[in-house]
């Protein structure tokens, strides 16, 4: 993956230690992003170029905590992209699919991603164990130490929004009322979004042998990461179908809101797989006093929520949505041939053979 | 219903209401012709007033008793002090006689009590305002609880309301700024008309089961038919340790902040997802059984919320929780919240009471019994904001999860309620 920038090689004195009122700091003097009628977060600087929020720290510190890393000799872990489900429906099935008069999928997609977006928040819940005491080597001047410090609740507030400005939710709610012109919700979509009965299966531990609250802030750190990086596919095809103006009411006002949002994203890439990449470089102590190379703990944790996310979630998420698709289209009236047109423009699902973090493969994924 | 009874029910209402007005109105009174100053709080005065409410309850039972629930759930109507005595009467409803009552099942079912079931128990599990509950074992084997309306309290319901309502009217035209009690009493009119006819119950029953026909986690009592009428509902006996009960629960090997966390998912699939919920959780139709399943009954109370409510309840929690005063005047207005004369700054308000609460806890992620109280006393103290009747009920379903989580001593992330997963 090639990092943008901001996020390129730093220079070798920039500071490592910064606190959480400096992490959740936005430039000043931004002109704000107001879309469709909502004030959202961020804004645009004198030149017109538009500025994720809380970054006017974050963006230095994460640039410093990976050249420290790489300063010692240890490498980012990489997704690759070749992992990537392809979306469906695609943006030509998406196409077919508003040009046809069939739109209710589709409205329905657009909000459950910006629902989920805000979900997102959530991530200021995770519970951080005292990593002094379960971590060998020093963390001082890492993100490690920075995760309580700012960077968990400036991704939630992305995410959600926070106070007068909108996040990412309603960025996804306002790209989708612009393009479609503020459309019916179908009012399924939060049944969808919680998905099937059942409680939440509890989390499977891999590593009982370590204190279960580092794990389990571990395992999620892993999957919010794969799951950040798997977004790319979503923003383009959000920006490749709100930018059509042949579907799109507004398609540069859209595609932008889509654009603005990718790029809110890549702190919490950048900083995730960071501090992912620094556990992976130092000793975990077990609750028995031993120790465990984090490594092999976090190439676990990504090669099975890669496993899951790259196999069983994409079949069985096609299926539910290919399954409302040919219900919308029975409600909308929609000719037969509707839907064999449909299947026909569908990508194949490849589900790759490995993730990279195989745990016998010693390898990281990629070296950034 | 004889007259004789039909006259004291009007007297002892009656006596009530003169009762309560004296309450008010007397030192109301006294202070003006000493020239004495208005007190900002009168806490005893409202608690002396519940008090005599609770007393005629107790005395006269049936509709007053629900009308005392009713109002004991108004924390957006009527004083702290008012709602804190009367929630009693949520536990206190002494039973009605055996006979009474075995009459009363064979009268409806067309049947000696033998002939339908081989044993049934004397003493009720429950008894609540408007009927009471008896365990029973069907001739088959099956183990049932039985629900029987108490004789007479259609009657006594429209005799009741009625005395209420004249009562209500002679107090708006006394009073120079009255309580607007009347849409209260019309709501609770049609909750009883609901509540009274079994039947539906038995409807209403079968609806949340296929809400949750995918979720094996969830129990809701089957409803024999066959042995069902508009005022007898016989249904599957299903055992489990109540909800609020901590040792059992501890002794059983649960968690109580898993059942604290499932509970509210429950209510956030229902309310916010499916549109149908069970109105009234309050402990006793609350159940955890020693496998972890939740087991919801009593269904008297459910409701169909209008579609988009769930969407705009869930934009109002979610704005709370990003502390958003923009969206959470948005989610307001979707909602069906009105001010009386159109101008938004109640709404602006609320909104900033909300998020001044906010800077002094918790309260992001987190649904706390809070956000509902002090939404409710917000909305007291603008008096000019209508509203929804629809929110009225969700907000009173969300405050008595609360009042459990609270007895348990734990307190649910509605956000992981809502599907988030971290």
């Amino acid at each position: 993956m090639t990092l943008p920038l901001p996020f390129s090689r730093p220079p070798a004195d920039e500071r490592v230690t910064y606190s959480a009122d400096e992490i959740l700091t936005t430039d000043p003097g931004l002109e704000p992003l107001i879309a469709n009628g909502v004030r959202c977060h961020g804004g645009f600087d004198p030149t017109g170029t538009y500025r994720s929020p809380r970054i006017l720290h974050r963006a230095p510190a994460i640039r410093a905590w990976q050249g420290r890393l790489a300063a010692e000799g240890a490498s980012l872990v990489t997704i690759s992209r070749e992992l990537l489900p392809p979306q469906y429906p695609n943006v030509a099935q998406a196409k077919l699919l508003l040009q046809g008069g069939v739109r209710e999928p589709i409205v329905r997609a657009l909000t459950m991603i910006a629902i989920v977006e805000g979900f997102g928040a959530i991530i200021r819940d995770v519970r951080v164990p005292d990593l002094r005491a379960l971590v060998r080597e020093p963390i001082d001047g890492t993100a490690l130490a920075h995760l309580e410090r700012g960077l968990f609740e400036a991704h939630a507030r992305d995410e959600a929004g926070h106070r007068s400005e909108g996040g990412h939710k309603q960025m996804w709610e306002a790209a989708r009322d612009l393009a479609l012109e503020n459309p019916r919700v179908p009012p399924d979509v939060l049944m969808r979004v919680m998905g099937g009965g059942g409680r939440p299966s509890e989390r499977r531990r891999s590593f009982p042998q370590l204190d279960e609250t580092l794990e389990g802030m571990l395992s999620t750190m892993a999957n919010v990461l794969v799951i950040e990086v798997f977004a790319a596919g979503t923003f383009d095809w959000g920006d490749r179908l709100l930018s059509d103006p042949e579907v799109s009411a507004e398609p540069e006002r859209a595609g932008a809101m889509v654009r603005c949002i990718r790029g809110d994203e890549t702190p919490h890439v950048e900083y995730l797989r960071t501090a992912l990449s620094e556990i992976r470089a130092r000793t975990l102590i077990t609750v028995a006093g031993g120790t465990i190379p984090g490594r092999s703990v976090v190439d676990a944790l990504l090669h099975r929520t890669l496993g899951v996310l790259t196999t069983s979630r994409p079949k069985e998420q096609r299926a539910e949505t290919r399954a409302s698709v040919a219900e919308a289209m029975k409600r909308a009236g929609s000719p037969g041939r509707l839907l064999e047109e449909f299947d026909a423009l569908e990508t194949p699902l490849a589900p790759p053979t490995r993730t990279g973090f195989e745990p016998s493969s010693g390898a990281a994924g990629h070296a950034a | 219903m004889k007259l004789a009874t039909r006259l004291r029910r009007s007297a002892r209402i009656a006596r009530a209401g003169v009762t309560l007005w004296l309450i008010y109105k007397v030192p109301d009174y006294l202070r003006r012709a000493l020239g004495l100053p208005t007190p900002a709080r009168r806490e005893r005065t409202h608690e002396r007033a519940a008090r005599v409410m609770l007393r005629t309850a107790l005395d006269l039972r049936g509709v007053v008793i629900k009308v005392c629930q009713v109002m004991a759930t108004r924390s957006d109507v009527f004083p702290p002090a008012f709602v804190g005595v009367l929630k009693q009467l949520h536990d206190a409803v002494p039973p009605q006689p055996f006979e009474r009552i075995g009459a009363a099942v064979e009268r409806e079912l067309g049947k000696p009590l033998h002939a339908v079931f081989s044993e049934f128990e004397r003493v009720p599990l429950a008894s609540a305002s408007l009927a009471q509950v008896h365990r029973a074992r069907l001739r088959d084997g099956r183990a049932v609880a039985v629900k029987v309306q108490y004789p007479d309290i259609e009657e006594i319901v429209r005799t009741d309301l009625e005395n209420i309502r004249r009562g209500c009217q002679i107090y708006e035209r006394l009073d120079p700024q009255p309580l607007e009690l009347l849409p209260l009493l019309m709501e609770l009119t049609s909750h009883l008309a609901l509540e009274l006819d079994f039947r539906r119950e038995a409807d209403s029953a079968d609806r949340v089961r296929e809400i949750f026909r995918d979720d094996p986690t969830v129990v809701v009592p089957k409803i024999h038919r066959e042995w069902s009428t508009s005022r007898v509902l016989t249904m599957e006996l299903v055992d489990g340790i109540k909800v609020t009960d901590l040792d059992a629960l501890r002794r059983a090997g649960l968690d109580p902040s898993d059942v604290v966390q499932e509970l509210m998912r429950i209510f956030v699939r229902m309310i916010l997802a499916a549109g149908f919920f069970q109105a009234d959780p309050h402990p006793g139709n609350l159940f955890v059984r020693p496998n972890r399943q939740i087991v919801l009954m009593d269904f008297g109370l459910s409701k169909e919320l209008p579609e988009g409510f769930g969407l705009g309840l869930f934009e109002l929690m979610f704005s709370m929780m990003t502390l958003n005063e923009a969206a959470m005047i948005r989610a307001f207005r979707e909602l069906g919240f009105a001010t009386k004369t159109g101008d938004p700054a109640p709404f602006l308000e609320i909104a900033r009471r909300m998020m001044r609460r906010s800077d002094t806890g918790r309260f992001e992620g987190e649904f706390t019994e809070e956000m509902t109280d002090e939404l409710f006393e917000a909305v007291r103290e603008n008096p000019v904001v209508k509203v929804p009747s629809d929110f009225v009920l969700v907000g009173r379903a969300f405050s008595l999860l609360s009042g459990i989580a609270h007895t348990l001593g734990h307190r649910a992330n509605v956000l992981a309620a809502m599907g988030a997963r971290t």
